[in-house]
């Protein structure tokens, strides 16, 4: 058979794949925090029909050989870590990361997620909590007489009690860096959960040791492009076309050899 | 049985390989950094006891085009695009230098700096390996800088630097991984004028049209074959026809 239908059918795969990451980061265009993905391709490995530069007789060399490609494969994709725009929402418990780092959120297995996402809600007992209802690591709860809450830039968390003249501090909101951000594992929510590609968490005070600052009343938008991506799905929709289009082709040429001899 | 169909059958059977690699080209039309392959057929007489009449096709690739791909603006720090001509020296699986001018860096858990797919960058004195940072700049003739944990903007550090090379390419081929080596085997030196543009990726260089192009000639010429086979059936015929007797 013609192996020009099995590599345009890599090439189809792959297309397929790139236009599945952007349609997942068009789909996430106002989600507070999302970080784009791209899909990274690779070309698949050569087989050497002729070796260039082998012997042609005892003096004479092939001048150039046959190398064959198989086609293409997506590598895998890649999240990409650049930040979103600020957006001021004067929420008091919007907080946005000016900067590197990850805000910590525990999960119901116990384990800890990862996220850039700062909407954050009270639950009933005046815990802080994510939209999803897990918990902030270190763990604050804002009390009962509560009249304000304060987050201050190095992620100290302050609450003005009523008949109080000084705020009181219920806790601090630590953030984690990893070597390797593009290496955690994204679990949907919003979160992201350390891998052995991501390094190990590296927590520290907000605003030290090259951690961003947290800036209360702000919110992350998605790093999403939309003019980019719209530019990446027409290029991707027609290299598609393209590579179906080399399908009928051979198509049409194992027809008319079964046709005609 | 007239040789002809031998010839014919060769004609079509290398037209099949020749789609093969256009097909591959435009597989790989959106692949960042990726050079086209080239393709041509050369006619080979056959010499013999007998009149030197018959000439086979063979298709070969006698290189890759280098002309450089266009640039696509990401904004990201790792993503750098070599602007015209030049390589970027990776280590490929053996430890030996290789070159790609795929620009898509990633840098893993252990602070190495790679390629998206793996392959770790070559600087001054081996492969390079950034210490944790805040902020990364790569400049203009691949010097890696970083702003260290907890620094101040003016403490910009200098870590490494991409080793930029500018082969001949007459003496440069890719192998079976894509990456392209010497064909001595030797060490490139380091080119001084070659030029990285951070925040750009390179696409592939393929001309989908003039693919897609040469694809759809060269289906018309496998057909053409066919038909030559088919002509050769029908001489054949004939010959039986006329010894046939009645």
């Amino acid at each position: 058979m013609l192996s020009a239908l099995w590599v345009s059918k890599t090439g189809l795969s792959a297309q397929d794949i790139a236009l599945t990451t952007i349609s997942n980061n068009l789909a996430n265009v106002s989600t507070t925090g999302f970080k784009k993905d791209r899909a990274v391709f690779q070309d698949l490995l050569y087989q050497i029909q002729k070796q260039p530069g082998a012997q042609a007789s005892q003096e004479t060399q092939l001048p150039s050989g046959l190398q064959l490609g198989t086609g293409v494969r997506a590598a895998g994709t890649q999240k990409v870590f650049t930040t979103g725009d600020l957006q001021i929402t004067d929420n008091a418990l919007d907080v946005a990361i000016n900067g590197r780092g990850f805000l910590q959120v525990q999960l119901p297995d116990g384990t800890l997620g990862y996220s850039r996402d700062g909407q954050f809600h009270l639950d009933a007992n005046g815990q802080i909590v994510t939209a999803k209802g897990d918990p902030i690591q270190p763990a604050m709860t804002v009390p009962e007489a509560a009249q304000s809450v304060t987050i201050g830039s190095d992620g100290t968390v302050s609450v003005q009690l009523a008949g109080d003249v000084n705020p009181t501090e219920i806790g601090n909101i630590q953030l984690v860096d990893f070597v390797n951000p593009a290496g955690l594992q994204a679990v949907g929510g919003n979160l992201f959960r350390e891998t052995a590609a991501s390094g190990a968490p590296q927590e520290g005070t907000p605003g030290l040791n090259g951690l961003g600052t947290v800036e209360q009343g702000a919110l992350e938008n998605s790093n999403v492009n939309v003019v980019e991506e719209l530019v990446n799905m027409i290029s991707t929709q027609r290299a598609y076309e393209m590579n179906s289009k080399v399908i009928s082709t051979a198509d049409q040429m194992l027809q008319f050899v079964s046709q005609n001899l | 049985m007239d040789k002809l169909l031998y010839v014919s059958m060769t004609g079509a059977s290398h037209n099949a390989k020749a789609q093969t690699l256009h097909s591959h080209n435009l597989a790989n039309a959106r692949t960042t950094g990726f050079r086209a392959d080239l393709a041509q057929a050369r006619s080979m007489q056959v010499f013999g006891e007998h009149f030197p009449s018959r000439a086979y096709s063979l298709t070969e690739n006698p290189g890759t085009d280098f002309r450089p791909g266009s640039l696509i603006e990401t904004g990201r720090d790792l993503d750098v695009a070599v602007e015209g001509d030049g390589f970027i020296a990776v280590e490929g699986p053996n430890g030996e230098e290789a070159f790609t001018r795929a620009g898509d860096l990633i840098i893993d858990n252990l602070g190495n700096l790679k390629t998206a797919t793996g392959i770790p960058i070559l600087g001054d004195g081996g492969p390079i390996v950034i210490p944790p940072f805040e902020k990364l700049e790569i400049g203009a003739d691949g010097t890696v800088s970083i702003r260290g944990q907890g620094q101040t903007p003016e403490a910009l550090n200098q870590v490494n630097r991409i080793k930029l090379v500018n082969p001949d390419t007459a003496n440069i081929s890719k192998g079976p991984d894509g990456l392209f080596r010497r064909n001595d085997g030797l060490l490139e030196p380091e080119a001084p004028g070659i030029q990285l543009s951070s925040g750009f990726l390179e696409t592939s260089n393929v001309n989908a049209v003039s693919e897609m192009t040469e694809i759809l000639a060269l289906s018309r010429q496998f057909e053409l074959q066919v038909k030559m086979m088919k002509t050769a059936e029908e001489n054949d015929q004939t010959s039986a026809r006329l010894l046939q007797v009645n």
